[in-house]
């Protein structure tokens, strides 16, 4: 079986061959692992790759699932069943498309104008909550048609800050490859 | 000793100081705003207030709520923990006018000590060292400018009314003085209420070195040693440890002596930290002194063997400290780090969530403060504090490879933590030579991001977990394969004679 799996938005092909029960070859890159493992828990999986044991915590998100390896917690995501969940909705998985805080935060600088065009990805709002400061960024290239804060306001997760309408050319780039 | 107290807080120091009242017997009133219904300090208590909804100065920080609800439950004491009302010299004396104790040091020294210049002031007149600067409040910037001259750049602007990062300027040249007084002094004005400004020294390469004191109502003090809080980020501190690499015998009793002639000279009562700055001469700088329980104590706790907040609950009953200073003796080396729902990718913003599941870390030496729980919801409303993660070794290089294997092992799914950060710290070569000062994390760490060096493995995990949750569904879900039983189809029936 072959998947394509996603990491840090790095996608690799990784081709599994299952052999007995609890056991299967994993060929990644160059490289094929001898992979053995057993379900400790619905949350933990211990894993004997090549001989050595690692132990890997699962859990289910929205946007694909969390995999805690040594202390790092990894996002990890199938290309294809992201591929299958765009189709049914036209939006970024995982990614906010609204300018909203995540948590009550307030606004510190704001970086756009009513009329300017934004590129995705670009800072739109500097936020802060409990002492740091952040950063919201266009989830889309478009045109600000609203700013619906002034610096100092208090803000709530749920109330949007900023309205960009989508550029027409951005939809054709939202395939994912 | 009281027969009920109520604990005016939550999370993980509601829970460590409910630990030490069910220990001696003592009956535990836990209060809770909405969205804490089911907080761990809630269901751990004997008996819970509501008092309303999550917003705090509707419900942690409404000193009335508060108070009626020690009253109708008959609580004899309470306990603020650190934040919320812990330093709020209104709900002290409060407390005083009702008649219930006030677990921490009376309603006037809090007052004293939270005001920067007047401590400053009563630290003076003690024969505490106290770092150059102005003691008193100046509103005119070309008065500060030629006090700056004076104490020689580089020189921090504070606020008198606050800290937490709010109202500090470093000035490093004559020509930007002016302009940062004003900037320093609106932005206190906008945080406290009070936009007073003074000026102090300023250390770029500067140890935070500050000492627990425990104090009686009947004038008898001492310290319970250090504890070093260089590694910080926007002033908030993220690593603890004791001893302090940094100071030996001599400076550790010339710095305790400090301390507990800091806490006569304001009278205090109960625990306390006396807060100082080690310059790189090794010359000590009283900074100032936090009224309350730190959240770092349990470092202290680790070396000493004492239970403070046992000692809060003595010393809050009356009873004379029992512990002498000759009989405080710290063992090996303790380290803590604090594990907040931060995101570390997107420059460690608050990043609450549901834990969908967590394990602890253990094993010999390792103490986690938790307030949080798998299945637990991080309110949004609050400090997103998770736990405090504490390991205890022989010493301090043991002490960092233990902290780190339980870094390690400790699970938190669900919510992004600092984990990944606080490995790189510790693993750091500045940080195991003890080389850290307050500028710690700008110099080494500014634009750190994680490395996934294991994202193959991640891969792999992925893969498998995909293969078995659909065995898993199968076995436990939709039952569409199996074959309909007639107790199963048989629909609402009942039993007639």
């Amino acid at each position: 079986m072959e998947y394509k799996i996603i990491v840090q938005e790095e996608t690799k092909p990784v081709e599994i061959e299952l052999q007995d029960e609890f056991s299967l070859k994993a060929a990644i890159d160059e490289t094929t692992y001898d992979v053995k493992y057993s379900l400790v828990s619905d949350r933990q999986i211990c894993l004997s790759v090549d001989g050595k044991s690692v132990n890997a915590y699962v859990a289910d998100l929205p946007e694909g699932k969390s995999v805690i390896i040594n202390g790092i917690a990894y996002l990890v995501q199938d290309a294809d069943l992201l591929a299958q969940s765009q189709v049914k909705k036209s939006s970024d998985s995982g990614m906010p498309e609204e300018i909203t805080p995540v948590t009550p935060s307030v606004v510190v600088t704001v970086l756009v104008k009513e009329g300017d065009s934004v590129e995705k990805g670009q800072g739109v709002i500097v936020l802060s909550a409990m002492k740091m400061e952040t950063t919201l960024n266009a989830p889309f290239s478009g045109t600000v048609t609203a700013i619906k804060v002034s610096e100092g306001d208090k803000v709530a997760p749920g109330e949007i800050l900023v309205d960009i309408e989508k550029a027409e050319s951005d939809e054709e780039s939202e395939e994912v490859n | 000793m009281f027969k009920k107290i109520l604990i005016a807080n939550r999370g993980e120091i509601a829970r460590r100081v409910l630990f030490t009242c069910r220990e001696m017997g003592i009956e535990t009133v836990a209060i809770y705003s909405e969205v804490d219904r089911k907080a761990i300090h809630v269901v751990e208590a004997d008996e819970a207030v509501c008092l309303g909804e999550a917003e705090p100065s509707q419900s942690y920080l409404n000193i009335d709520k508060i108070m009626d609800a020690a009253k109708s439950t008959g609580a004899e004491a309470i306990h603020p923990g650190y934040g919320f009302l812990a330093e709020n010299s209104e709900f002290a004396g409060r407390c005083q006018q009702e008649g219930i104790i006030f677990i921490g040091p009376p309603a006037g020294v809090i007052r004293d000590l939270g005001d920067k210049i007047t401590a400053r002031n009563i630290m003076l007149k003690g024969g505490v060292p106290v770092i150059p600067g102005m003691t008193q409040a100046e509103p005119d910037p070309k008065a500060i400018a030629l006090e700056a001259e004076k104490i020689g750049y580089p020189v921090l602007i504070k606020a008198s009314a606050g800290g937490g990062g709010k109202g500090i300027r470093v000035v490093r040249t004559a020509e930007e003085i002016e302009d940062s007084c004003m900037a320093a002094s609106r932005e206190a004005l906008s945080a406290f209420g009070d936009g007073t400004i003074y000026l102090e020294k300023f250390f770029d390469k500067a140890k935070h070195i500050e000492f627990q004191i425990l104090a009686d109502q009947f004038g008898n003090a001492i310290h319970v040693l250090e504890r070093e809080c260089s590694i910080q980020r926007r002033h908030q501190k993220i690593i603890e440890e004791t001893p302090s690499p940094a100071v030996d015998d001599d400076l550790r009793e010339q710095m305790g002596n400090a301390a507990v002639a800091a806490a006569k000279a304001s009278g205090y009562v109960n625990a306390g930290t006396v807060e100082f700055l080690l310059d790189e001469q090794k010359n000590f700088y009283f900074l100032e002194v936090n009224t309350r329980l730190q959240v770092e104590h349990p470092i202290t706790e680790m070396i000493t063997g004492i239970d403070l907040v046992r000692q809060q609950l003595k010393i809050a009953s009356g009873e004379e400290l029992e512990i002498r200073q000759e009989q405080v003796k710290g063992r090996g080396h303790a380290i803590e780090c604090r594990v907040y729902a931060e995101d570390p990718e997107n420059n460690f913003y608050p990043s609450p969530g549901k834990i969908i599941h967590m394990e602890e870390p253990s094993g010999p030496g390792v103490r986690n403060d938790c307030g949080v729980y798998s299945g637990f919801e991080v309110p949004m409303d609050y400090d997103p504090i998770i736990s405090k993660l504490i390991t205890h070794a022989e010493d301090r290089d043991q002490n960092i490879q233990r902290m780190i294997k339980s870094l390690k092992n400790y699970i938190l799914l669900g919510v992004k933590t600092p984990i990944p950060f606080l490995i790189d710290v510790l693993q750091s070569e500045a940080f195991g030579k003890g080389e850290v000062f307050t500028d710690f994390i700008d110099t080494h760490f500014s634009s750190w991001k994680p490395e996934f060096g294991d994202a193959d493995l991640a891969r792999i995990a992925y893969i498998v977990d995909e293969m078995n949750a659909s065995r898993r569904k199968a076995e436990t879900g939709t039952v569409t394969n199996l074959v309909p039983s007639p107790f199963s189809t048989l629909g609402n029936w009942r039993l007639t004679k």
